[in-house]
């Protein structure tokens, strides 16, 4: 494409944005809510399964003990896992010291905790490590069998249910996404549409003195793409204070869950929805110039 | 320029609105088509545009052959033709030159021979000073004479005119024709389809009447003939 071409093809762009100026401002508005959500899903999924894989490479087992134990026979249970193939340490936890931990952990909603006065829900446990991570659920499940034992958790159990969440929240996004597709693609194209009304003579002209159907099309498909990536950069832009405000309340509120960092993971969000905007907008394009640019 | 041989042009309702045609028009030929409305004279531009497509027969335009081109061809054989409508469809929100430089836009012409050309065709049809206008400033004639420097601006060998002093007066006319004489005396083809029997008859060139998709008369130095 020859610079004095593109030059008159990006003039010819917003001369139509300004012409049609309610529809653009409808397109764009429909791609920014459309983009948003898909974002936001996008945000969601992406850190279910960080989580979902910090859970899994977790090596340790938490080894609840039955109320009321001797401390003998706790003794001797803990020298029978210490004794098993593949087992690095096994450290005891007393439930005064769960409680600790718990509180801790809390921070500034310790006062759940407060609230069960003297009384402790937590068992007494064992932290079991092992030396490669790919037996962590054989020796999990051989201990969860051991007498006084009440039961053995690892990470796998999480995320198990955690994945099954994943999946759920992916489903519901996708399904709202192809909605969402469907009504930004039908305004998108309606705004082109209404485009090639207006250039009809032009149009015609254009077709007279030999200009190619790829040079007719050019500037409607451009329009399409600019409504999109303005769209994508308005999604954008929410996003990521929707993000910076969603981490900073996590930050404070459940300080130890792991969100992904702002950056570099925003940006590679942000890459995302401007390209999709920018389909979507070709896409719908492309739907408004088969039915009505017979060129 | 134009090969036509056995063309003929049945629509789709069952229209016949060319029958078995045959036409030879050389280089630097002044062709007048005649004929009464329906007559077939439009259907007959139609196909040297490539607007339509012969229903049976071979057309050959400038060297190109109209009924076995490709899609992507057609604007190829468009840039060689210079097209004038009874309607003159100018770009109303365009002015004169703007006009004129939009077909050199369009395909893509080189920007620095833009504007000595559009000035010369501007010459050609006398307009150079209105050049700023808008179409609306300007009379029937004048927007005709725009028309005609946007069809010639590329330099084509064939000018298709369709009715093209339709809308005029006969002074305006005849100053159109003058135009039409001097592009063909640089050695353009011009091919007229006109009702203005006046001026068929004062031209004195050659003449084509169709009636009812046929050829009933290909005369060297014709008139428009007896029919009304």
């Amino acid at each position: 494409m020859k610079l004095r071409t593109g030059e008159y093809f990006i003039q010819e762009v917003f001369r139509s944005l300004r012409r049609n100026n309610w529809m653009s401002f409808a397109s764009v508005g429909t791609v920014t809510v459309s983009l948003f959500v898909l974002g936001v899903f996008l945000l969601l999924v992406m850190n279910m399964n960080r989580l979902a894989s910090m859970l899994e490479s977790e090596v340790q087992i938490s080894v609840y003990l039955e109320g009321g134990i001797k401390a003998e026979a706790r003794r001797d249970l803990q020298q029978d896992i210490v004794n098993m193939q593949g087992i690095e340490t096994v450290k005891f936890v007393s439930r005064e010291e769960a409680k600790q931990r718990l509180s801790e952990r809390l921070g500034d909603q310790k006062y759940l905790l407060d609230a069960l006065g003297d009384k402790n829900p937590l068992p007494d446990s064992f932290e079991v490590t092992v030396v490669h991570p790919d037996m962590v659920g054989t020796a999990a499940d051989a201990i969860a069998r051991m007498d006084g034992v009440e039961s053995a958790k690892y990470g796998q159990d999480v995320v198990r249910h955690l994945f099954d969440i994943t999946r759920l929240i992916r489903i519901f996004g996708l399904v709202l996404m192809l909605l969402l597709a469907g009504a930004t693609l039908f305004i998108i194209s309606n705004t082109i549409r209404l485009t090639v009304f207006a250039r009809r003579k032009e149009i015609a002209i254009m077709k007279y003195v030999g200009a190619t159907d790829w040079f007719i099309r050019w500037p409607f498909l451009m329009e399409g793409m600019v409504l999109g990536f303005i769209g994508g950069l308005l999604a954008a832009v929410a996003l990521r204070s929707f993000y910076a405000a969603m981490a900073a309340k996590i930050y404070s509120t459940l300080a130890f869950f792991p969100l992904l960092p702002q950056y570099p993971f925003m940006n590679y969000v942000t890459a995302v929805i401007l390209l999709s905007g920018m389909v979507i907008g070709a896409i719908g394009s492309t739907i408004s110039l088969k039915r009505f640019l017979k060129v | 320029m134009i090969h036509m041989r056995d063309v003929s042009k049945v629509y789709e309702n069952g229209t016949v609105a060319l029958d078995h045609v045959q036409v030879d028009i050389g280089k630097g030929e002044f062709v007048f088509i005649v004929g009464a409305s329906g007559a077939g004279k439009s259907t007959f531009i139609k196909l040297l545009l490539r607007e339509e497509l012969p229903s049976g027969g071979s057309l050959i335009v400038n060297g190109r052959d109209v009924v076995h081109m490709e899609r992507a061809e057609i604007p190829y054989l468009r840039r060689g033709l210079g097209v004038i409508f009874q309607d003159y469809r100018l770009l109303p929100d365009k002015t004169v030159f703007e006009n004129v430089a939009f077909a050199m836009q369009v395909i893509e012409a080189p920007r620095r021979i833009m504007q000595r050309s559009v000035f010369s065709v501007l010459d050609v049809v006398g307009l150079r000073d209105k050049y700023d206008s808008f179409p609306s400033q300007l009379s029937g004639g004048e927007q005709q004479r725009v028309a005609i420097a946007r069809a010639i601006v590329n330099n084509p060998a064939i000018v298709i005119a369709d009715e093209p002093t339709g809308n005029l007066d006969p002074d305006t006319s005849w100053d159109i024709m003058d135009i039409f004489q001097r592009i063909n005396k640089a050695g353009t083809t011009i091919v007229m389809a006109t009702h203005d029997r006046n001026i068929v008859d004062t031209m004195k060139r050659r003449v084509i009447a169709i009636e009812d998709g046929r050829i009933v008369r290909d005369q060297a130095r014709g008139g428009y003939g007896y029919e009304a």
